[in-house]
């Protein structure tokens, strides 16, 4: 029995003054923690479970109750705090918390974290390039929440970002100090202002939970598939890998930017619709990475070790072939998150997204016009997207370094 | 299995490949919201006229009436005998509209295709050689520089920087002189910022896979040898290293390139104004032209698939390691 061999070499040694500790080894097998994991739902579970059932509550409320108003509606201080949650919203939840929750093992497993980190550190420029996402998801996700979102204020046209300065006669209306007919930025509006005078700084803001909505929640969707798909086609083999692969190959060969477009213009307009779009039609890629990893994880001995005893294939999957495969599933989906972020907005510049999103490609379109004057309305958020794209490029290539020790690294 | 029977299985596939995407969009096209009959139907109720009898003239104006399978046949045998349809924004057949547009699209493309090509490969090979050198961390940076700038905005950083701030370059495109002196200095001028834009883009694979492959070969034993003969670098380069690594390359090139190409030229047409492909098919989109929507999107697509074939085919007859029998 396993309990039985519990006591090793130093465990209740009774001629040893002080208690010895358990020394953390890597033998060091927490058997009581793994007979807990067969029969009692783990405290993450319970948390998980609660989670979704909140979620699934607050959104039967907004369906149900709270239809057509605000979702939540809070009067702090004086000012009123409102957030009318859209379906993308919820969407965006949802995939914050399967994230969420995708890292508890992380937190658990120090040891392995650390190692991680340690070979992730060296990469000088992803480090650098997480701090900047980590600050662009919290402006995204938790920043709108407390700013105003961009409004129309035609008098504030075309003012210059702060620290520069325009011709005068260039802005609707200067707001800043004038000197020598030139007119320069001021701070309340530190990146400048459109044509139609809404601000620059705010508009990137919007436009970052955008990118962050479309690249986070269109990726989970399509790495959830890929994985379904990929790793039965692993494990099953025979005529369902030859129908699940034959039928990626056919999606893989429609370029990918041409079937977003076409499907944006039949059926597109709202952010909803794109985000479902890439998500359900841009995982063939990850597809292939996840069955030619998960094809080597088959012939593994400890998932012969689980078939002989006894497991059912789909437990095996979900338990042996999909954590081991996870490393790729990762960097696969990190190194889409830019692709659908870079699709997105050029959607959005050619005007097939939603008009009214303060998404960085349509700022970028409405900037295109006004080049010779005011040429920081479509510089600033082409800059703010370049180094979304560029850092989650970066993240993704150390990822690889770090988590992947087999692929390759120079694809 | 030879060479001949793994030929004919890959192009029946391109086939297969082929009828699956025309089928697709032939079920997309039938099931999405048509933005023109909705139009048609408001005008007519809006002067009086049954909504529901507007409904079918336009129906039968567009051959959209009849069983689901009549149509689908028809609509089969028209794409693939070359009837793209009626371009109801340009007045004129589809098939007409794309090849007016389509040497404004390779005017630009080949350069910058030859160019990323030859360039990415030479770079690639440097970098292989030179592995953890200044240069070769400086090529990496270019790599993700060019896989992470959107192209668009380049083109739109580019026009500024060159066009309307120093005046080297036209800012608006001249069509009619591409169309009547293709080979002059004037035309050559306004090619340089899409060429180069584009290039950017395509560079990046290629010189990472180049690298990467090359990288296998740059410490192989027959690489040994022929240096401990005394051949020279460039020999060692050329001979040794350019030629296992062309096998793969090419292959992995040509599916890789196209995507990029194909995604970056249109985004590129919009913003340098060439009125080749891109730009029909954005004018298209914008006056809700499904037809020439379809078409130009269809032309990508099966350049897609054509090269795949190209790719497959290139594998069987440049690489003599490849079982015929697999797929």
């Amino acid at each position: 029995m396993p309990g039985d061999d519990r006591t090793g070499p130093d465990g209740d040694d009774a001629t040893d003054s002080t208690p010895v500790r358990p020394r953390e080894r890597f033998e060091d097998v927490d058997w009581d923690a793994i007979d807990a994991d067969g029969h009692r739902v783990s405290a993450t579970q319970l948390a998980a479970l609660a989670a979704g059932v909140l979620y699934a509550l607050a959104l039967a409320y907004d369906v149900l109750l709270a239809a057509g108003d605000p979702t939540v509606e809070v009067v702090v201080a004086g000012s009123t705090f409102l957030w009318d949650a859209t379906g993308v919203d919820w969407l965006f939840v949802a995939t914050l918390l399967v994230l969420g929750f995708a890292a508890v093992p992380l937190a658990r497993n120090r040891r392995l974290t650390a190692y991680y980190w340690q070979r992730f550190r060296r990469h000088r420029l992803a480090v650098l390039s997480l701090v900047y996402l980590l600050v662009i998801f919290l402006l995204g996700t938790v920043g709108t929440l407390f700013i105003d979102p961009p409004t129309l204020h035609v008098a504030a046209g075309y003012q210059p970002p702060v620290f520069l300065s325009v011709d005068a006669s260039i802005p609707t209306q200067c707001l800043g100090p004038v000197v020598d007919g030139q007119c320069r930025g001021t701070w309340r509006y530190p990146l400048g202002t459109t044509g139609s005078g809404k601000g620059l700084l705010a508009l990137a803001i919007f436009g970052m939970r955008v990118s962050l909505q479309v690249g986070l929640i269109a990726t989970l969707i399509s790495v959830t598939v890929a994985t379904a798909v990929g790793a039965t086609a692993a494990y099953a083999g025979g005529w369902v890998d030859e129908a699940l692969m034959r039928y990626v190959d056919v999606q893989q060969t429609f370029p990918t930017f041409f079937l977003f477009l076409f499907l944006a213009y039949l059926y597109g307009g709202s952010l909803f619709v794109l985000i479902v779009i890439f998500g359900l039609t841009g995982w063939g890629g990850i597809a292939r990475i996840v069955r030619s990893e998960a094809l080597q994880r088959r012939e593994e001995t400890y998932v012969q070790a689980a078939q002989s005893a006894g497991a059912s294939g789909a437990s095996v999957v979900w338990r042996h072939i999909v954590p081991n495969v996870s490393n790729s599933i990762v960097t696969a989906a990190t190194l889409n998150v830019p692709v659908l972020i870079l699709s997105e907005a050029a959607l959005s510049f050619i005007g097939l997204g939603d008009v009214m999103l303060p998404s960085w490609g349509q700022t970028i379109a409405a900037g295109r016009g006004d080049l010779a004057t005011a040429w920081w309305v479509s510089t600033v958020p082409g800059l703010f997207l370049f180094a979304t794209i560029l850092a989650f490029n970066f993240l993704g290539d150390a990822l690889r370094d770090a988590l992947d020790p087999r692929q390759e690294v120079g694809r | 299995m030879g060479l001949k029977w793994y030929t004919a299985r890959r192009v029946a596939w391109a086939g297969v490949v082929a009828f699956v995407i025309l089928t697709v969009t032939f079920v997309l096209l039938e099931y999405a919201p048509d933005a023109q009959l909705a139009r048609v139907q408001f005008r007519a109720a809006a002067s009086g006229r049954s909504a529901e009898a507007a409904a079918e003239a336009y129906a039968r104006r567009r051959g959209l009436q009849g069983p689901l399978w009549e149509r689908y046949l028809d609509y089969l045998g028209n794409l693939v005998s070359g009837d793209w349809g009626w371009s109801d924004s340009r007045s004129q057949p589809v098939v007409t509209a794309i090849l007016t547009a389509l040497p404004y699209s390779l005017l630009y493309t080949v350069p910058a295709v030859l160019l990323s090509t030859v360039l990415g490969i030479g770079i690639g090979l440097y970098s292989a050689f030179n592995q953890y050198t200044k240069t070769d961390y400086a090529a990496t940076f270019v790599a993700f520089f060019g896989v992470s700038i959107p192209n668009f905005w380049f083109g739109i950083v580019l026009l500024l920087i060159f066009a309307v701030h120093l005046g080297w370059v036209p800012v608006l495109f001249d069509s009619e002189l591409a169309r009547t002196r293709p080979l002059s200095l004037a035309n050559a001028r306004q090619l340089v910022l899409p060429v180069f834009v584009l290039a950017t883009s395509a560079i990046a694979s290629t010189m990472r896979y180049a690298r990467a492959e090359a990288l296998e070969y740059v410490r192989a034993a027959f690489v040994k040898t022929a240096r401990a003969k005394g051949a020279s670098d460039w020999r060692i380069i050329t001979r040794h290293v350019l030629r296992p690594t062309l096998v793969p390359l090419s292959t992995i090139l040509v599916g890789d390139l196209l995507g990029v190409i194909l995604s970056a030229s249109y985004l590129v047409e919009v913003v340098f104004g060439i009125p080749g492909l891109g730009r029909l098919s954005l004018d298209a989109i914008r006056r809700q032209d499904t037809a020439l929507v379809l078409g130009t999107t269809l032309v990508p697509v099966f350049v897609a698939v054509v090269g795949n074939l190209l790719q497959d085919l290139a594998y069987g007859w440049l690489d003599p390691r490849i079982d015929y029998g697999d797929r």
